[in-house]
């Protein structure tokens, strides 16, 4: 045995101290609470997506003219298709769910403030990149929803001026909905967005790594305990507790929510009652309340202000300080989101 | 200066910028090279089709055909003069966000079911976003000669690359769509009752 350590150590040279050093980082106790866990929580459910997405490109075929019908394969006769499709669709939805609730966590306890500003725009890009993945994946299906969803989408990016055009016909491979689109997408939503999730991911636990996690105490915390605890193994068990119960949540929606495969894509008829996914009401009903241009920019200002929201903080403390303005700001925000995203649901059109 | 300094000499600085440079072209032009591979090829060739003889095409009746790129097109003759002024084709796509809009009998309205757009029988818009923002269905140019009236539409499709991917680019004609027995959602005929040839409501 002693052999084989030796052999190992020569040719990867770090100790013990060293690993523990690596893995052990103090974690504030804060972090046993499970709400805490929501950063990891997305973290998990995206190695389900990448796991089940590469599951489902076995069979996928990228094209306008084979896209649906293999996902009526994958869905109706492959062995367990219906499992890994249902395992991807309701983990994206839970994946997007955990990002929101994480940023919601994180803007609600002031934790992107100095120094943590740039770890918290790395964050937007993330549910930048995320949202995106959300849309290029169900324009894959090539249903209804897909076709007239990406359409939507890139007439929504037509809207932006100077570079609208640009963003549209690269989004779409040509000027309208096309037979490259769909492997467009295809090659979005596989490779380059999971590639840039991978990359803000590094970044993201990186920073964090370096300026340590925020610090929160709980008035029910009693004095002279330790105020952190093990990352390894201590909280390593806390994050597979969390995927274990999310594996068995998202069996459970799989199988009592099954995906369907809805109408095929007809370029020649709208639907009489279309909606997107459902993180994407808030904006549905928004593009319903004011005109293209107009509606675009305003979500454009909005996203923009979310990039640069612990700047603006910043700016609103120095000039009203400890008024708590941001936590009041982020109810009215959330309410807005809510009420519009309720509003898109309730009624057909 | 650079030269100056203990660390950076003058060969050094010089070095490096020609290192930076020779990163920055080389990579910059794979940048650009593949940048344009992204972009896609504008083709997309319009031609002129033919739609009707004239004089079979009468006054206050409207027509409903398919162009050979998939696109939706209502047309309707509102006058007798005899020249093009008498004729109006609309697309069916919406100027808002694109999606299909619907003739809607009941209300003589065209009718989008994305963001809630309508459009009088002229495509002016009378609701919702494309109203605020002054749009309006848009118009195909068309043209009369000998007698025959023609429209001009793009001849590549989705629909045809969804049938044939190896396709014949080559135009092919003006369909008219025959109208459903039913009232259902989609493209119920515009301006038309029950017939292919029906009096403007």
């Amino acid at each position: 045995m002693g052999s084989i350590a030796n052999w190992v150590t020569e040719r990867v040279p770090i100790s013990g101290d060293q690993l523990r050093e690596l893995t052990n980082e103090p974690v504030p106790n804060h972090l046993k609470r499970w709400w805490f866990c929501l950063g990891g929580t997305p973290a998990y459910l995206f190695v389900v997506q990448i796991v089940t997405g590469i599951a489902l490109a076995f069979y996928y075929e990228p094209s306008t003219s084979k896209a649906y019908e293999s996902v009526r394969y994958i869905t109706e006769d492959a062995a367990f298709g219906w499992y890994l499709r249902g395992l991807h669709k309701w983990g994206a939805t839970l994946m997007i769910a955990a990002v929101i609730l994480h940023q919601m966590r994180v803007y609600f306890t002031a934790a992107y403030r100095k120094p943590r500003e740039l770890n918290w725009i790395v964050g937007m890009f993330l549910l930048v990149c995320v949202l995106s993945t959300g849309f290029t994946g169900y324009s894959l299906v090539y249903e209804q929803l897909s076709y007239w969803g990406a359409t939507v989408g890139a007439n929504i990016a037509d809207s932006v001026p100077v570079v609208g055009p640009l963003i549209k016909t690269m989004m779409l491979a040509g000027e309208s909905y096309n037979e490259h689109t769909v492997p467009r997408f295809f090659v979005l939503h596989a490779a380059v967005l999971p590639a840039l999730i991978v990359l803000l991911l590094a970044i993201h636990i990186t920073l964090i790594r370096l300026q340590g996690v925020t610090e929160f105490k709980s008035e029910d915390e009693e004095e002279g305990k330790p105020q952190h605890f093990n990352f390894f193994p201590d909280h390593l068990y806390t994050e597979l507790i969390v995927g274990l119960v999310l594996m068995i949540l998202l069996s459970v929606l799989a199988t009592c929510l099954p995906v369907h495969v809805g109408p095929k894509a007809d370029p020649l008829v709208t639907p009489e009652v279309i909606k997107p996914e459902w993180f994407f009401y808030t904006a549905f009903r928004w593009l319903k309340l004011f005109s293209g241009t107009a509606a675009v920019l305003s979500m454009g200002f909005v996203v923009f202000l979310m990039f640069c929201w612990p700047f603006v903080d910043a700016w609103i403390e120095r000039k009203w300080p400890r008024k708590n303005l941001y936590a009041w700001i982020g109810i009215v925000a959330v309410l807005a989101i809510l009420g519009l995203t309720v509003w898109e649901a309730a009624v057909a059109h | 200066m650079a030269s100056d300094s203990p660390g950076v000499s003058r060969r050094n600085a010089i070095a490096g910028l020609s290192m930076a440079g020779g990163l920055a072209a080389s990579y910059g032009a794979f940048g650009a090279i593949t940048a344009r591979f992204l972009y896609p090829a504008t083709d997309s060739p319009r031609s002129w089709l033919f739609v009707a003889d004239v004089r079979g095409f009468d006054s206050g009746t409207s027509r409903t055909y398919r162009s050979p790129a998939g696109e939706t097109i209502a047309i309707a003759r509102t006058g007798e003069t005899g020249d093009v002024s008498d004729f109006l084709a609309l697309s069916s796509v919406c100027p808002h966000l694109g999606c299909q809009v619907h003739w809607e009998p009941q209300n003589k309205r065209f009718f989008c079911p994305c963001h809630n757009g309508a459009f009088d029988a002229t495509g002016r818009a009378t609701e919702g976003p494309p109203k605020d923002a002054g749009q309006s269905l848009s118009p195909y140019p068309l043209k009369i000669e000998k007698g025959l009236l023609y429209i001009e539409v793009s001849t590549t499709s989705l629909v045809q690359a969804n049938d044939n991917p190896h396709r014949d680019r080559s135009p092919v004609g003006l369909e008219e769509i025959p109208l459903p027995d039913h009232r259902g959602p989609g493209h119920d005929p515009c301006l038309a009752p029950r017939s292919s040839q029906a009096r403007i409501a």
